[in-house]
């Protein structure tokens, strides 16, 4: 039994990627027979447990262990695969899989009943093994693969209802924005192999590695290779300017909102970013700085206006990446990697709760025929009479989200802003601007997220419905929702609920910031952002509950905000339009340049044949056909001498003989 | 006087007239009797070229025997037509044309 439960921390975390993998291949094998999905459970559920028990507590704060076996060789050179297990990696994996395995259980009540749901199943269980194996890949070359298959994974579940037109539009704009990022990706892969000419982690960036020794490249090199790969991340973490996937991405199920497009494969680029950390020097460092920024702002402005309650949720995502892609750029990754595993709980369970808000609300359409958008919160309100529990839990989630004390957000957020501002006073002036705007950004998140909860648990309920049939979530939603809830607060992350520095995950990362420590921050900047956002709470309040709204619903900024600042119809005329004119173009030329010459080779080929056959007609087979002709017409002649007849035979007998006769007489 | 020449004048004819029967004539019957005119066109000229053998009569005896050698031709010859007769239903040779490739 002690051999049994011996296993090493590699061959854990292998059997941690593998199990999904196997599940979504039993689940392809039984099709429509495998509807209760818990194949895919007992796999998720396996791996979080080896994932805990013998990967992360043998890992965590020990040696590193990477493991490689030789796959191709090209040249000289050989690739590997495998296994790099450091505190990074298995700390990745282990959210993943603590995200994934509650829902998993959600998803068996949310999706009861889908037509599709085998389909689900699978899709779910390869998206698990994708994103697994993209944690503790030990090479970038593998990483890419596996990305790559995340963002599939992701293609085919935003897709998931692929009958509405909607999800269909979805899933492609998400591929299509997620190939740029890709591209930036593979161009990155190359430009270290070019540098380093290797692609292995532990050999570039370990203690000795090679980023550490070899003179590096021309400063135009490593920073194209730095916004390679953070093109890449852009695209994946969703960021200005290629956010604009992740809205519409909500088309999927809300499970799987929750899953990869709040909790762990946006953050993909957060953690490919800290991953290859070293590599970036400080002109790259400040465009992921600014991006991100931006990225933190419009977001949260774009959130303010939604109507759709899992577009709030999603801008919201948008925004809290902002906040780890400036942690990056700071220098703070381990911050952002702590922001990353706090958000994924808290994100996880919005989602969650929104989905069984928007479950009761379907239900109620259903049972009075409205046509009405289920998931529109201008049709909610006062809903914390019916669903006390799932009430209580998106409000834990909330208060997480805007920051207020005793949550993990609050903890998380105070070491992105407070780093952020220590960074900025070092660096002076201008840089200041920074903090500032994620500090705006920490008190509008505050605000969007309390607007949410006022107008969906609070005041009367709006809808002029005769049967109001609400009711409480399922318990296999609502256990689920519990646990993500309790990993909402502080004491999962540190047992000080105040200063983010005890939280175990910074300790276990250790970083060395360039910058100095202001001390005086650590206690102004928490109040101030507590402060800021219970000021926007109350100004929610009165806003939305007491409904004393003060703003023009028509309002020019909330037009801006509601329509994501014009940047998809932008998108659409710039480039959408411009792509399919280029095609009408490159048609037109394909049609009548390129066929044109073809087909004038062919015309003329054409000509030359009915030439030749003319001349073969009437020049060749004339010739044999005259001579044929010729024999024919002799023969003809001479053919009617044979008719048969008697009289004509003796005729001729007789004629002969005449002729011998005169001949004779004639001598 | 009559002369051999007159003989064979007559013969002649005859022999024309008997082969203007078996060369036009549409009736297989008359070629017969054309066939018979050239019989006795010939015995004609044996019986004439008979004066030249006055001790055997040879020629005379050649005609008796001709002739006895064409009525049994005939007699062949109408069984012959009279079998076509009943094979093709006509006895017009224009109409027998099974001798043709």
């Amino acid at each position: 039994m002690s051999s049994l439960l011996n296993i090493s921390p590699v061959f854990g975390s292998i059997l941690v990627v593998l199990l999904p993998f196997l599940a979504f291949l039993v689940q392809t094998l039984l099709g429509k027979r495998g509807k209760s999905g818990n194949i895919s459970l007992i796999a998720i559920l396996l791996s979080t447990i080896l994932s805990f028990g013998f990967v992360f507590l043998e890992i965590w704060n020990q040696n590193p262990i990477s493991s490689n076996y030789a796959w191709f060789s090209i040249g000289t050179k050989t690739f590997n695969i495998g296994i790099l297990l450091n505190n990074l990696t298995v700390l990745m994996q282990l959210i993943v899989c603590i995200i994934a395995l509650p829902v998993h259980i959600y998803s068996k009540s949310y999706m009861k009943g889908d037509p599709g749901i085998h389909r689900y199943w699978m899709y779910l269980s390869l998206f698990c093994f994708a994103m697994l194996g993209l944690t503790t890949s030990n090479n970038l070359l593998m990483m890419y693969i596996f990305w790559e298959l995340v963002g599939f994974a992701s293609y085919l579940l935003i897709g998931f209802w692929f009958t509405k037109e909607s999800a269909v539009q979805a899933n492609k704009k998400a591929f299509i924005i997620n190939r740029i990022g890709d591209l930036g990706f593979l161009l990155g892969i190359a430009s270290v192999y070019s540098i380093y000419g290797s692609l292995n982690l532990v050999e570039l960036f370990g203690e000795d590695g090679l980023i550490h020794h070899l003179a590096p490249a021309s400063e135009g090199w490593m920073t194209f290779a730095g916004i390679c790969f953070f093109l890449g991340a852009m695209a994946k973490s969703a960021q200005f300017p290629l956010h604009v996937w992740l809205p519409d991405a909500m088309e999927g199920p809300t499970a799987v909102s929750s899953l990869i497009h709040a909790a762990t494969m946006v953050a993909a680029g957060v953690f490919l970013l800290s991953s290859v950390f070293p590599l970036f020097n400080e002109t790259v460092l400040l465009i992921i700085t600014i991006i991100g920024c931006i990225t933190a702002l419009i977001a949260a402005y774009f959130a303010l206006a939604q109507r759709d309650i899992k577009r709030i949720l999603a801008f919201s995502t948008i925004s809290q990446l902002g906040f780890m892609i400036v942690a990056i750029g700071i220098g703070a990754w381990d911050a952002a990697m702590f922001h990353l595993a706090t958000h994924a709980f808290f994100k996880c369970l919005l989602f969650l709760a929104a989905g069984a808000v928007i479950h009761e609300m379907v239900h109620l359409k259903d049972a009075n025929h409205l046509d009405i958008d289920p998931q529109d919160i201008n049709n909610m309100g006062g809903l914390r009479k019916w669903m006390p529990k799932t009430f209580i839990l998106m409000l834990i989630a909330s208060l997480a989200l805007a920051g207020f004390p005793l949550t993990s957000g609050f903890l998380s957020k105070d070491a992105i802003l407070i780093s952020a501002f220590e960074w900025g006073v070092h660096h002076g002036a201008a840089y200041l601007l920074i903090p500032l705007t994620l500090t705006i950004v920490s008190i509008l998140t505050a605000f969007y997220i309390g607007r949410l909860i006022f107008k969906v648990f609070f005041g009367e309920f709006r809808l002029k419905a005769e049967k109001i049939h609400i009711h409480e979530a399922s318990l296999n939603m609502l256990g689920p929702m519990t646990f993500l809830a309790v990993c909402s607060f502080f004491f999962v992350f540190s047992w000080n609920p105040l200063a983010y520095h005890h939280a175990f995950i910074l300790g276990g990362f250790d970083l060395n910031y360039s910058y100095s420590e202001l001390h005086s921050l650590h206690i102004i900047l928490p109040i101030v952002l507590t402060l800021g956002s219970v000021i926007a709470w109350s100004l929610g309040w009165n806003w939305y509950v007491k409904e004393k709204y003060p703003l023009n619903g028509n309002n020019k900024w909330l037009e801006l905000s509601l329509n994501q600042g014009y940047l998809n119809e932008l998108y659409q005329k710039l480039f959408v339009n411009s792509s399919l004119g280029l095609s009408r173009g490159l048609y037109w030329f394909d049609k009548n340049i390129i066929d044109g010459l073809v087909n004038l080779l062919g015309s003329i080929t054409r000509g030359l044949g009915q030439l030749s056959a003319w001349v073969d007609t009437y020049l060749v087979d004339g010739l044999v056909n005259t001579i044929g002709g010729t024999t024919y017409y002799i023969g003809h002649l001479l053919r009617w001498v044979q008719n048969g007849r008697l009289q004509n035979y003796l005729g001729f007998a007789f004629t002969v003989v005449l002729i011998g006769i005169i001949y004779l007489i004639l001598k | 006087m009559i002369t051999l020449t007159h003989f064979l004048v007559v013969s002649a004819c005859l022999f024309c007239i008997g082969l203007y029967a078996v060369l036009a004539k549409r009736n297989a019957i008359m070629i017969l009797v054309g066939i018979e005119f050239i019989i006795n066109a010939a015995i004609l000229n044996l019986v004439a070229f008979g004066r030249y053998d006055k001790i055997n009569y040879g020629g005379q005896i050649f005609a008796l025997f001709a002739i006895v050698l064409a009525a049994a031709a005939v007699a062949v010859g109408l069984a012959i037509i009279l079998n076509v007769y009943r094979k093709y239903n006509t006895i017009n040779p224009e109409n027998i044309t099974d001798l043709r490739d």
